[in-house]
Parts: C-alpha cells; sequence; structure tokens
C-alpha cells in the first residue's frame, strides 16, 4: 500500500509539476536567426532541469518541525467564520484585489482611505473617530507629497483634486 | 600627502555653505523616502534628478550623494521596525533586526545601523581615498566570467547562511532567477515568458516581489498568527544605549564587514545588496555564538549595515573612475551625470577634480550628519511601532500600494505585488528563505548576461570558468559554501559515533 506522502514530497510534486510546465515554455522559446553559442532558451532550460532536480532532492528530504503549518488551535476555530485566521487572509486579498481594480476609476485618496479604515476595522480596531482621522491624514500626506512635490500622478477619481 | 591635498581641496567645495545644506537635505530626503517601504534609494535617486538640473554638477552630486545614504539608512529602519524592507540592501538588516525590535530592542537596534552605518561609511571614505586607483585596476580585470563566479558565490553565500533547508533555499533562488528573465531579452530581442501579454515585456519589477514576498507576507502571516484582531502587548523601544560589552562586541564585525562591504561594492554589479548578506553571512559563520543570528544578536545588524553603507561607498569607485555604475542604485547617478555633461571616466580626475573630490569630502560630511540626524531622531521613528496593530496593518498595506504603483502606475502590478504577498506567506509556512529569491531576482539578469558574454568570448567553451583564476577560486569558495554545510553534520555524526 502507498504511504502518505508528507509535507515535502507534496511540496516536490507541486514543484515538480511547475517546472515542467516551465521547461515545456522554455522549449518553446524560438531561436536567435543568427547561430550563436548559446541562445536565449539556454538559460530558461537549465534553471527548469535545475529546478526539476532540486524538487526530486526535496522529494527525498525529510520534514522538519518547522516546515509544517500549525494547525488553527479550538480558539481559532471557535470564532465566526468570517474573523478566522484564514478567512483575514482571503478578505483581505480580495479587498486588495478590489483596490486595485477600483483604484482609477474611484482615486487614489477615496479608495486608500476605505480600504486603510475598513480593514482596520476588520481587524479589531474599535476608535473608529481615530481610526477614520489617521486613515485620511496618512492617505493624504502620501497623495500630497507623491503628486506635489515628487510629481508622481496618481489617480484622482471622483474628487476634484 | 597627494590624496591629503586633494581631500583638502574637496572639502574647500563640500563646506561651501549651499553644499552643507544639499548634503543635509539630501540626507534627510534620502531618510524618510528610504523608510517608506517600496521607496528606496534608486527612486529616491531617480526623482532628484530634475532636481539637480539647475544646479552645478558637484553640487547636484553632493545632493544625490547625501540622498543615497539616507535612503540606505532609511531602509534599515523600516527593516528593523516593520520587517519590510524598501531597499534590497538592508534585507539582511532584518533578520536580526526586526527580531531585536519584537524583543523590545528597537531603540538598540537602529542605534547599532546608526552607529554601523557611519563607522562603515567612514571607514570605506578612506580607503576609497588611499586605493581608488589600486582598486579600479583590479575591477577593471574582472569580465564576464569573473562576474559570473561572483554572483554564483553571492547567491550560495545567501542560500548557505539561511538556517533553513539548503534545498528550500536553492529552490527560493532558482525561482528568484526564473523571475528575473522574464521579458525581452536584450541580447536578442526574444521575448520569454511574457505569455502574450504585454505587461511582462519589461519583466517584473524588483519592488512589486520585494514587498510581497517581504511586507505583505509579513501583514497575512501576522493575521494568520491572529494579530490583527487583538491589541498586541506594545514592543517597548528600549534603550538606544549600548554598553561597553556591547560595544565591544560589535567593533569587530563591524570592522571587518566595513572592509568586505567596501571591496564588494568596488566590483560593478555587486553593491550593497551583496555586500550586506555577505558581511551577514560571513559573521554568522565566525560568531561563537551564531546559532541566534536571526533571533536578534547584535553582530546581526552590525555587520549587514556596516557592510552596505561602505559598499555604498564603494560602488562610486567605478564609477567616478571607470564611468561603469556599481549597482542599479549608481546606474542612476551616472544617467544624472551624464545629464549634467559630465562623462565620468579615468580623465575626470584631470578634467573635473572639483566634481571628484567634492564628492568625496560630501561622503564625509553626509556621514557626520547622517548620524547627527538619525541617532535623535531614531525615537520618533520608533514610535511607529507603538500604532496599535490594525491600524498599522492596515497603513502597511497602503505604503507597499503607493510604493508599487507610483512606480509603475500598473494597476496590473497591484495585482502581482498580492500574487508575491500569498507565495511569501507560502514560503514562510512550508520553511522556504525568502532572501535568496529576492536576491536571485537582483542578480538573475546580470548573471546570464555575464554568463552568456563569457561563452560567447570562449567560442562556447565552458571550461572558461575554470581556466581563469580568479574565477575558478569563487565558484571553489561557492562550491564549499554548499557542500559545508551538508558534511559538517555528518562528520559531527561520524564523530559521535566515535
Amino acid at each position: 500500500m502507498m504511504k502518505q506522502l508528507n509535507v515535502n514530497q507534496i511540496l516536490a510534486l507541486i514543484i515538480a509539476l511547475f517546472s515542467i510546465a516551465y521547461l515545456v515554455v522554455a522549449f518553446q522559446i524560438p531561436t536567435f536567426p543568427l547561430p550563436r553559442p548559446i541562445d536565449s532558451d539556454l538559460f530558461p532550460k537549465v534553471l527548469g532541469f535545475t529546478l526539476l532536480g532540486l524538487a526530486g532532492l526535496l522529494f527525498l528530504e525529510k520534514p522538519k518541525t518547522q516546515d509544517i503549518p500549525d494547525t488553527p488551535g479550538p480558539e481559532a476555530l471557535a470564532q465566526p467564520l468570517l474573523l478566522r485566521p484564514w478567512s483575514r487572509v482571503v478578505i483581505t486579498s480580495l479587498a486588495i484585489a478590489a483596490y486595485a481594480l477600483l483604484m482609477v476609476p474611484v482615486g487614489f485618496v477615496v479608495a486608500s482611505t476605505v480600504l486603510a479604515f475598513g480593514l482596520a476595522w476588520y481587524y479589531g480596531y474599535r476608535r473608529h473617530g481615530v481610526n477614520l482621522a489617521t486613515s485620511i491624514g496618512v492617505v493624504l500626506a502620501l497623495y500630497l507629497t507623491m503628486t506635489r512635490i515628487m510629481d508622481v500622478y496618481l489617480p484622482t477619481g471622483i474628487l476634484p483634486i | 600627502m597627494e590624496a591629503f591635498n586633494n581631500l583638502m581641496f574637496g572639502f574647500g567645495i563640500a563646506l561651501e555653505p549651499m553644499n552643507i545644506a544639499y548634503v543635509f537635505g539630501g540626507v534627510f530626503a534620502g531618510t524618510i523616502i528610504g523608510m517608506l517601504p517600496g521607496l528606496g534609494p534608486i527612486s529616491a535617486l531617480a526623482l532628484m534628478i530634475p532636481v539637480t538640473f539647475a544646479m552645478e554638477p558637484s553640487s547636484g552630486l553632493i545632493l544625490m550623494a547625501g540622498v543615497y545614504y539616507g535612503a540606505i539608512f532609511g531602509g534599515s529602519s523600516s527593516s528593523i521596525l516593520l520587517n519590510a524592507p524598501g531597499v534590497a540592501g538592508t534585507v539582511a538588516t532584518s533578520f536580526d533586526g526586526y527580531p531585536m525590535a519584537k524583543q523590545g530592542m528597537a531603540g538598540k537596534a537602529l542605534a547599532i545601523a546608526a552607529y554601523a552605518s557611519f563607522i562603515g561609511g567612514t571607514i570605506s571614505i578612506v580607503f576609497l581615498m588611499m586605493v581608488a586607483p589600486l582598486l579600479s585596476r583590479v575591477a577593471v580585470a574582472f569580465g564576464p566570467t569573473e562576474y559570473f563566479a561572483l554572483m554564483v558565490l553571492g547567491l550560495t553565500a545567501v542560500v548557505s547562511l539561511s538556517d533553513k533547508s539548503l534545498v528550500k533555499g536553492l529552490i527560493a533562488a532558482v525561482v528568484g532567477v526564473m523571475i528575473s528573465i522574464i521579458g525581452i531579452d536584450l541580447q536578442t530581442g526574444t521575448v520569454r515568458f511574457a505569455f502574450g501579454t504585454t505587461h511582462l515585456l519589461d519583466g517584473i519589477d524588483f519592488l512589486v516581489v520585494a514587498l510581497g514576498i517581504f511586507a505583505l507576507a509579513e501583514v497575512f502571516y501576522i493575521l494568520l498568527r491572529g494579530g490583527g484582531g487583538k491589541e498586541q502587548p506594545r514592543n517597548a523601544i528600549g534603550s538606544l544605549k549600548l554598553t561597553r560589552k556591547e560595544a565591544g562586541e560589535i567593533a569587530g564585525p563591524i570592522g571587518r564587514s566595513s572592509v568586505l562591504g567596501f571591496f564588494t561594492g568596488v566590483l560593478p554589479g555587486a553593491g550593497a545588496t551583496i555586500g550586506s548578506f555577505l558581511g551577514y553571512s560571513m559573521e554568522k559563520r565566525i560568531a561563537k555564538d551564531g546559532d541566534t543570528f536571526g533571533k536578534g544578536n547584535i553582530k546581526g545588524v552590525a555587520a549587514p549595515e556596516a557592510a552596505n553603507n561602505a559598499a555604498c561607498t564603494g560602488s562610486f569607485v567605478p564609477l567616478l573612475t571607470l564611468g561603469v555604475p556599481g549597482s542599479g542604485t549608481t546606474a542612476v547617478l551616472l544617467g544624472a551625470l551624464l545629464v549634467m555633461g559630465i562623462t565620468p571616466g579615468p580623465a575626470m580626475l584631470a578634467d573635473r577634480p572639483d566634481v571628484f573630490w567634492g564628492v568625496i569630502a560630501s561622503m564625509y560630511i553626509g556621514n557626520i550628519m547622517l548620524l547627527v540626524l538619525n541617532l535623535p531622531l531614531i525615537p520618533y521613528i520608533a514610535k511607529i511601532l507603538e500604532m496599535p496593530r490594525p491600524l498599522l496593518l492596515s497603513l502597511i498595506l497602503i505604503f507597499c500600494m503607493v510604493g508599487v504603483y507610483g512606480m509603475s502606475f500598473s494597476v496590473i502590478d497591484l495585482l502581482f505585488l498580492l500574487g508575491f504577498g500569498l507565495l511569501g506567506l507560502g514560503m514562510r509556512l512550508f520553511g522556504f528563505p525568502a532572501a535568496p529569491l529576492i536576491l536571485a531576482l537582483i542578480l538573475g539578469d546580470i548573471m546570464e548576461e555575464s554568463m552568456r558574454r563569457a561563452l560567447q568570448i570562449s567560442g562556447g567553451d565552458w571550461m572558461v570558468f575554470i581556466d581563469k583564476p580568479i574565477s575558478m577560486w569563487l565558484l571553489i569558495i561557492a562550491s564549499l559554501s554548499l557542500i559545508l554545510p551538508v558534511v559538517k553534520p555528518l562528520l559531527q555524526k561520524l564523530r559521535a559515533r566515535g
């Protein structure tokens, strides 16, 4: 019967699959019309095969305790679904993705203030006045420094500044 | 004596009231900009180029030198306080600086960084002045073969210094190189791994990866450990004062790393990043308490800080005497010089001694300013740690976004930032070190270019890397740095068995 795979072996298989996909693309890199000792495809091929070899070594390596992520404790699991540790990572990621998509139409100041205030509130900060003042203050300071002093353009969006 | 006279001539220029003001302004602006994760010396210098248009070339370069030093030190502050190095040269500082901050010794870590930067900078300036002509001859002797071997050594040193798995460190390094070669191959014009999108033609910027792997992954990790929901006990900043014993402990590492950093900085392509990693690696290896590196060892802060500042100075040697930038940052400086109508090279010393010696003298003054300005400001800089954790986490996210968007003006880069943040979290959870990835990312394309140029010169003969003595020795040391961590425990086991 096949033994259950350990963490390193699962990671090794994922990395091996990635390196095979990488090599497939590397073998499709077109060659330069003039003959050269080494072309654009050599280095990627070397990298792909090296990674594949390293995946093999990782498969054989016994995982250390520090390589295995902790499972969430009962305290974390007792929290509402939206406040559990992994939910925080997922919701923060979704918020960043939404921010990236909305920053240009809505504008840097509004989008950043909403993101900073909203996430601090979601992470558990309950002094809303301080939160709002800090978020607006820092975002405005950044905006004015970037646009007025450094001449870096940031989207204005719905605000006329 | 000639060097002394030249230096006095340089001081005459650097001590002009306007030039002192420029050094002060440059150091101050550089420190603030360098502190913001994402805005490192390259961005700061690039933004300063328009400011220098109307200046005398010597004044312009003096201002730029101040910004450069300030940004490197500012980057150390965010590395220590937030584990968010905005500058590659200060990544190694975060290895022990951040654990020190978490143990309530942020003030001490920042003070060590300031002292080490000052001493590293000062020692290397003396070196620069005394041996610049000799060193430039050594740097000239480095061809693509030697560069390639040097990069390999830099990478293996970083992989071997990690206390995590050697295989995982190498995997991280290979992935870093893979990221670095995305986009147009500048030698042939061939597009690689862009998957038909125009956005990837220029590759993925270092900043996007660095902020993702370090800062964003740190935020995610804190959230995963439940740090976002509750008020965390605040880390005390602690005293800025060092005991006599601590000063004695860091004196050796600072001295050694200053020399090492300077020589690394002189070699084009190496710069502050490799210098700081090599300094850290060297001290970890020779320290009796090497096992405490990465857990808040003061020598682990002093060594990379002295080395990166010394390397910054060292990188001026090839720039000023050969016209070859020693790092990405000095490449921006080279651009600034060309804009001012100065072509650096061997003739510069004779044609524009005011620029050459003015800059060297302003480095002395810039270093003193850095210490005078930053030490009193440390408690205020460290106040950032006293912010409620939820607020701090959300603001770090905003700083990351501004850093990335302000550089590329691309929404897609913000999504890449998120992707690298999640990758960084995964790496952290499964024991993959992040430092080799980031260093490989910086060195990857230069490494490939050096390798290809070397092979083109040799007509495709791979023995060229062994035939040249410098390259051969560098590669032997690189191999040993990988083999020793594997062989050492085996030998210990054999000895234990008798």
